[in-house]
């Protein structure tokens, strides 16, 4: 790996220490007025930084942020104020019951959204009426709350600055020492983000911003992720705002106002969304310039700038400063993608895949059968599946047929979870899922393959791999193992480190089945497998299915006979949401009403 | 509690629901046929309201100055789609961070030019007499005014070329396009007329809010809380969350305080997102 390239695999870390360290060093020689203002930068970048973490790697644009700033700065001042008075000392109490307050209340407020599994529109809007109803509230909210004074209008003042000292003679920090104080906590703060989202936890929230659907299918409680994700930006919002009371000494409802929230989403927008040390540099940049602009022309007129500034921003310049610069330098390092392009067709390797089986065999236990008894689902008049009843057990391939329409996507969906049931049973093996949520059927043993392929195109080849089998071991070291493995019977091992939205159709299709064979499932449902696929991969895809069928249930719904031909195992064809008829392909191949039901002659149809 | 008291309370209640939808309905258009969330809505009601009041204090009637609001926030929205929603199609959220910049930039421009204390214009006088109560006849007359908008917005969509050509776009983009309707046209008219909707609003409902920069965000709260409690069937559930969520909110309000209204409003909303996560009519099979 170059000397470049190194660096900008670590830029995260060493940038962002730079700066620190600058900031530092400089809040000594700055003017005293500037080191003051400039504290409110940082605290604006910290609060931006909470935004990244939701918006930009989470994918959910929240418009509360400010609510938790100014909820954790009102809590974490009240506090301050009452202890403060006895200890001497602000910070010990301000920043963590401001942190704890912020994360609380959007926690809740998470819990509402993601438990709901409300619509990405509906839980933007509801985020930004929370911050509105809050503004709302706070213009008549008193409350006496020990010696602090909640005002309504009027505001809270008397909040200590930052007194680090113990005892009745210890002293708030000057502007200098706020400064650097301020840099110290942001760059904690900064750290701890930045490790908490290049590790796991980051990959799995990564993964649900691309495809939450497929988060869930490897067996991921996605909202728990979500709702924790949340909370932790209302932590990093509500110790932002816990530092601001102290800077400011004084907080009033305008902390919730519209113009206060609209400044969040231009930090992370300036700085570059998902970079996470971009909402500082967009704090710095926009603070510094209305700084330095702020008596001149436009001076008063900075909300109508910053209005004009996110138009513009959302218009041109999406990717931000840090974003833009960090495609410039991406754009001069070698291409890991390079790969993708000489790659040939998968072919993958049968005793790698029997061993790969195998193990998952002594590790998760024997195949489970899938049961549907009586199995009901209506969509109005509509009845995709009516009164299915089908076990599929172990020991041969189990293929779905039927003409369009006749319920074969229904009834998978109502199997995985997708579709819950009006009546009827699912079982695998012997628990009842019926009203299971999707991941905990994953967990039960069942591993499922969409039509369309489904893989995180973000992410590299080999971490779409680390991401399922993560899922199923919840150990990072034995999880690299497996993908290793996988990785290897699929072929793919020149191609680890690529993004797997540079592969070819068919490779995705391969590396999605290669993901559900790292859940180390028990039942198998493949949809459609099949589809888009050149004859060779199908023949490919024939042999991995037969080989599967020895260690696992396998259902896989087809249209092209004779793919399901060459797995010689039992077909059922559906008809109008109903069993139409059982048996092997050549059975049925033979039977006239399996053939009326195909060519839509009178007889059945 | 007497029968007087009561029916004052129902009436009333009914009176700030049908405000609530008349506010709301510009909204729910733009939002059911161009599935964007206007975050601007609030500034163009506000736009509709100074431009009413400018014009009767130029000695316009104010009968005939709610078209002329009418007109200039048709013409503006009609502007803002050109030069900044087309921009962003398919991009929702972009959609909505540049509508709220156009919102913040719309409140600073009427800060500048018009203060932020303004003089309202006085409210028609006719009293409605129920028992020992009376009631204002204006708001009261907003029920019908709600009434007739609906209509006016159903008769839109199901009567006209253009309401024909919006709902195709929004059910099935590519096959209206295949038919040869041109989508961004009917788009920038849609978000015209939503506009032109919300000014109306702002127009008419002068007398009883009078004109001021944040005046908008006054409305907003319940607006987007009740098109997004609608769910995508905007017209039919946007009434019926109208009338339930306000009427609701104003007796909320009419014990306690207006601050209550908004808080119940707000918690209402939740618990009908959790039972419905994509709005009420979410599964509904009519269309409109």
């Amino acid at each position: 790996m170059s000397y470049s390239n190194a660096i900008h695999h670590r830029a995260g870390t060493i940038f962002p220490f730079i700066a620190a360290i600058l900031a530092l060093g400089l809040a000594r020689i700055i003017d005293p007025y500037l080191a003051y203002v400039a504290t409110s930068w940082v605290i604006f970048g910290l609060l931006g930084l909470s935004l990244d973490v939701v918006w930009g790697r989470g994918g959910f644009l929240s418009l509360a942020q400010t609510a938790f700033y100014g909820l954790g700065g009102y809590f974490g001042s009240v506090v301050a104020i009452n202890l403060s008075a006895v200890t001497g000392h602000s910070l010990l109490w301000s920043l963590p019951a401001g942190a704890l307050f912020g994360a609380l209340i959007a926690g809740a407020l998470g819990w509402i959204i993601f438990y709901a599994r409300m619509g990405a529109l509906q839980s933007t809007i509801l985020s930004y009426t929370f911050t509105l109803l809050l503004w709302s509230v706070s213009q008549s909210f008193k409350l006496d709350a020990g010696s602090a004074v909640i005002g309504g209008d009027n505001g809270m003042s008397n909040i200590p600055g930052y007194i680090p000292g113990f005892g009745a003679g210890a002293e708030a920090l000057e502007p200098a020492g706020a400064l650097m104080f301020v840099v110290l906590v942001a760059a904690l703060a900064y750290f701890a983000t930045q490790r908490l989202m290049t590790g796991t936890f980051g990959k799995i929230i990564d993964s649900i911003r691309l495809d939450i659907e497929k988060t869930e299918l490897l067996g991921y409680d996605v909202r728990r992720y979500q709702v924790l994700n949340f909370a932790w930006s209302g932590l990093l919002a509500g110790l932002a705002g816990a530092l601001f009371g102290g800077w400011s000494n004084y907080l009033n409802p305008s902390i919730f106002s519209v113009q206060e929230a609209l400044l969040v989403p231009i930090y992370v927008l300036v700085g570059g969304l998902g970079t996470l040390a971009g909402p500082f540099v967009g704090a710095t940049l926009i603070g510094g310039l209305s700084f330095w602009l702020g008596g001149g022309a436009v001076g008063g007129q900075t909300t109508l700038i910053l209005g004009v500034v996110l138009i513009g921003l959302v218009l041109f310049l999406k990717k931000g400063v840090l974003g833009g610069l960090g495609d410039l330098w991406r754009s001069r390092l070698p291409d890991p993608n390079e790969a993708a392009r000489g790659a040939g067709a998968v072919s993958i390797d049968p005793d790698e895949l029997a061993d790969i089986l195998s193990e998952a065999e002594a590790q998760a236990g024997p195949a489970k059968s899938l049961r549907a008894e009586t199995l009901f689902k209506r969509f109005g008049g509509v009845i995709p599946v009516n009164e299915v009843s089908l076990a599929f057990i172990p020991g041969q391939p189990f293929s779905l047929i039927g003409p369009n329409g006749a319920g074969k996507s229904s009834f998978l969906k109502t199997c995985v979870g997708v579709y819950r049931p009006e009546g009827g049973r699912v079982l695998i093996g012997d628990r009842d899922v019926t009203r299971a949520p999707i991941f905990q059927r994953v967990r039960a043993g069942m591993g499922v393959k969409n039509q369309k392929p489904q893989v995180f195109g973000e992410l590299s080849v080999r971490e779409n791999l680390w991401v399922a089998a993560y899922s199923r071991v919840r150990h990072r070291q034995r999880a690299n193992g497996i993908a290793a493995r996988v990785l290897s019977m699929l072929g793919l091992e020149a191609q680890a480190e690529v993004r797997a939205s540079v592969l070819s159709h068919g490779q995705q299709q391969w590396l999605d089945i290669g993901m559900v064979l790292c859940l180390a499932p028990r039942v198998v449902l493949l949809d459609e497998p099949a589809a888009g696929m050149t004859k060779e991969e199908t023949r490919e895809l024939s042999t991995l299915v037969r080989i599967l069928a020895r260690f696992t249930t396998v259902i896989v719904v087809e249209h092209d006979m004779e793919f399901v031909r060459t797995l010689e195992g039992q077909v059922t064809v559906l008809h109008q949401g109903r069993l139409f008829a059982q048996g092997d392909i050549d059975t049925l191949r033979e039977d006239e009403r399996v053939l009326d039901i195909y060519l839509g002659r009178r007889e059945h149809v | 509690m007497d029968i007087d008291y009561l029916a004052t309370v129902i009436l009333s209640s009914l009176s700030s629901a049908s405000i609530l939808l008349i506010a709301t309905i510009g909204l729910a258009v733009v939002f059911g046929l161009m599935g964007v969330i206007n975050l601007a809505h609030g500034e163009f009601l506000m736009i509709g309201a100074y431009s009413a009041l400018t014009a009767t204090q130029m000695g316009v009637p104010f009968v005939l100055a709610i078209p002329i609001a009418v007109a200039v926030t048709m013409a503006i929205g009609a502007l803002v789609e050109v030069l900044i929603i087309k921009r962003l199609y398919g991009r929702i959220f972009d959609t909505m961070l540049a509508t709220w910049g156009i919102s913040i930039v719309f409140y600073q421009l009427a800060v500048m030019i018009f203060g932020t204390v303004t003089p309202g214009i006085g409210m028609p006088q006719s009293n409605i007499q129920i028992g020992d109560y009376s009631l204002a006849g204006y708001p009261l007359l907003m029920i019908g005014v709600a009434a007739l908008m609906g209509l006016f917005v159903y008769f839109l969509m199901t009567r006209t070329v253009y309401g024909m050509k919006a709902r195709a776009s929004i059910q099935q983009p590519e096959m209206a396009q295949a038919i040869g309707i041109e989508s961004t046209r009917v788009n920038t008219l849609t978000f015209s007329i939503g506009c032109g909707l919300a000014g109306f609003a702002g127009a008419v409902l002068l007398p009883i809010v009078p004109a001021t920069p944040s005046m908008g965000f006054s409305f907003v709260i319940k607006a987007f809380l009740t098109v997004v409690v609608a769910g995508p069937v905007t017209l039919t559930g946007s009434v019926l969350t109208a009338i339930g969520l306000g009427g609701g909110a104003s007796i909320t309000a009419s014990f306690l305080t207006s601050v209550a209204g908004d808080i119940f409003f707000f918690l209402i909303t939740a618990a009908l997102l959790w039972l419905y996560p994509l709005g009420i009519s979410a599964k509904w099979r009519r269309k409109l």
